[in-house]
């Protein structure tokens, strides 16, 4: 294992009149594998290039152990990476693939071989060695891919929307195959992808990217629970946009004082509260007089069910909650709904 | 016994017009050079005239090298400029596209008297000017063929998976590139070979003598010893093509059965 740190430090990178990235900063740990998550043209696949060496910053550096790497070329910076598109070589077998990084390092051939066969075991695919990639579906083409990145023991593995070209079932199964190995091997690993359950389900940190800088960085749980910002809260999970009155330190929630955080400075006129599907509680009420909502839909997603309601000052919501307690609710029933939580970020409406 | 569906008529109607359109005057022409009027019958008197004709070796060899030599300009040339058209200098792609272009639409005449009166004397008195020549005529089709197979495969990721690998510039297009895009290669070395050993005209007004002039020559003493020459000429391009085809061929195109 040859795993190391990798450091960005104020990376930026223009294209003509367009920033795509802004003095970027980002650290990576040893071992861990940390997520870039954004939209599309946040920077995030520049930033990809740029460790990888396809890409060189206009301003700033990229360490790797401490050692700034960004004047080498990508055939000396010892990064695997795996690519969006195939990118197998066609002319070779998925053993040759795997080899290919050892053959450039002047291995010989029977370590090579012994090698790849290993790697190929490691992705579930002992028995395709000889096949060539066209006689090989989508998602065997990225696990050699996968197996060819992690052949020579790279420093750091450059995963670019490996699973995005893959179908459903297919996806999720390479997603946790995926994990396993980094995990196994212990290769420090960045993922550049635009699907948060993706990221949220693979990555040990994850980095919400936005015009080309990390809005920003922290475990998935964290990132869910305390977004720091309306664009963070708005791109992870789905979120709720309730109107609060603010009084003082605390702010009033669908009739409850809660206390909050804001990312606002100064006064608004119309602050909104994020609040998750999920922290919303509904309970039925005896008549509409004590009730805020009137249910709307429900949709069944399984063990659990999403229910819609109109707020009494008309705004739309969502609730998350079990199947069985939404068995309660019918479309036009009045109910009451509370906030579950006792603080919540608050913007500017 | 099976009849073809409405669907399939106009197709196989079109297919059998352009079959006897291209194949009824080969076999004509095969079948006049095998006439010996004198015998009143039919052999390979023709063949044998031209075979045992003094120069036939000379300026085949002579036709034969030049085509080769062409071939090779022009790859050395096109194969570097598409790779790197395809892999990040597409801002010039129209620029080459319009040079590719100039010889079609620049009359054979002008370019012949062109290289006559711009090149300098030791080139003119070499007769390997001509393949420079034959590189120029045959660049249209060549750079289309070349850029059309590069543009149907992802040579970019393809360059960059192989760099990140480990892979110098050199490594990346010897054992990367040049593979992944031999039968590319391959058909655009067709085309110029081709295109060099039927080239007539340009080679005429140069005056230089290749293996066409020297055809035309003897037709003018033998017209049926010509048309031997002119359907033995067709068959040996062909049969050489074959053989390179075979040659380069790519080494596995077995499709086995997708395991999902």
């Amino acid at each position: 294992m040859s795993s190391t740190t990798l450091s960005l430090r104020g990376v930026t990178r223009r294209f003509k009149d367009t920033i795509a990235l802004n003095s970027l900063d980002l650290d990576v740990a040893q071992g861990e594998l940390v997520a870039l998550l954004g939209p599309s043209g946040c920077g995030k696949t520049t930033a990809l290039r740029i460790i990888a060496g396809l890409d060189r910053p206009d301003e700033g550096a990229v360490l790797v152990g401490g050692q700034d790497v960004s004047h080498l070329p990508p055939n000396k910076r010892n990064m695997g990476m795996v690519f969006q598109s195939y990118s197998l070589f066609p002319n070779l077998t998925a053993a040759e693939n795997v080899a290919f990084g050892l053959t450039m390092r002047n291995e010989n051939k029977r370590s090579r071989l012994n090698r790849a066969q290993e790697l190929l075991e490691m992705v579930g695919l002992p028995k395709h060695s000889k096949r060539f990639p066209h006689q090989l579906s989508g998602g065997q083409q990225q696990r050699v891919a996968l197996a060819r990145a992690l052949a020579f023991e790279p420093d750091v593995l450059l995963l670019d929307e490996p699973l995005s070209a893959l179908d459903a079932q297919v996806r999720a199964n390479l997603r946790d195959e995926i994990r396993a190995l980094q995990l196994k091997t212990g290769t420090t690993t960045i993922f550049v992808t635009h699907d948060q359950e993706e990221a949220m389900a693979m990555s040990d940190r994850v980095a919400v990217m936005n015009q080309g800088k990390i809005a920003q960085i922290a475990r998935p749980d964290e990132l869910y629970h305390n977004p720091s910002d309306e664009f963070v809260a708005g791109f992870v999970g789905q979120m709720n946009r309730i109107p609060v009155s603010i009084e003082g330190h605390l702010a009033n929630l669908l009739g409850q004082q809660i206390s909050y955080r804001s990312d606002w400075a100064g006064a608004s006129a119309n602050p909104l509260a994020l609040v998750r599907p999920e922290d919303l509680t509904v309970s039925t009420v005896e008549s509409a007089e004590h009730g805020n909502a009137r249910v709307l839909a429900r949709a069944f997603l399984g063990p659990l069910s999403k229910v819609s309601l109109e707020l009494v000052n008309g705004i739309e919501i969502s609730a998350l909650m079990t199947s069985a307690h939404s068995q309660g609710f019918q479309p036009g029933d009045s109910v009451a709904v509370t906030a579950a939580k006792r603080e919540y970020l608050v913007v500017a409406g | 016994m099976k009849f073809l569906s409405p669907r399939q008529l106009p197709l196989t109607i079109g297919l059998l017009v352009a079959a006897i359109f291209v194949f009824f005057p080969l076999i004509s022409a095969g079948e006049f050079s095998l006439r010996e009027p004198l015998k009143q019958t039919h052999g390979f008197d023709n063949y044998v005239w031209f075979f045992t004709a003094p120069d036939f070796g000379k300026y085949l060899g002579i036709s034969f090298g030049l085509a080769v030599l062409s071939a090779l300009i022009l790859l050395v040339i096109l194969v570097p400029t598409v790779i790197w058209l395809n892999l990040g200098g597409a801002r010039f792609r129209g620029f080459v596209e319009f040079i590719s272009l100039l010889p079609l639409v620049i009359p054979v005449v002008a370019l012949a008297i062109g290289a006559q009166t711009a090149l300098p004397d030791f080139a003119q008195t070499n007769e390997v000017i001509l393949a420079f020549m034959f590189a120029v005529l045959a660049m249209p089709y060549a750079y289309r063929t070349l850029d059309t197979g590069l543009r149907s495969i992802p040579l970019k990721t393809i360059v960059e998976a192989a760099r990140g690998l480990g892979a110098s510039w050199f490594h990346t297009i010897v054992r990367v590139v040049i593979p992944v895009v031999r039968s590319t290669v391959t058909s655009a070395l067709f085309m110029t070979l081709a295109l060099s050993l039927g080239e007539f005209t340009l080679t005429s007004l140069l005056h230089w003598d290749t293996f066409t002039t020297w055809v035309t020559t003897m037709s003018q003493s033998n017209i049926l010893g010509a048309i031997s020459l002119s359907v033995f000429s067709l068959v040996a391009v062909f049969v050489l093509l074959l053989a390179i085809s075979i040659f380069i061929r790519p080494t596995s195109n077995t499709v086995a059965q997708e395991e999902n």
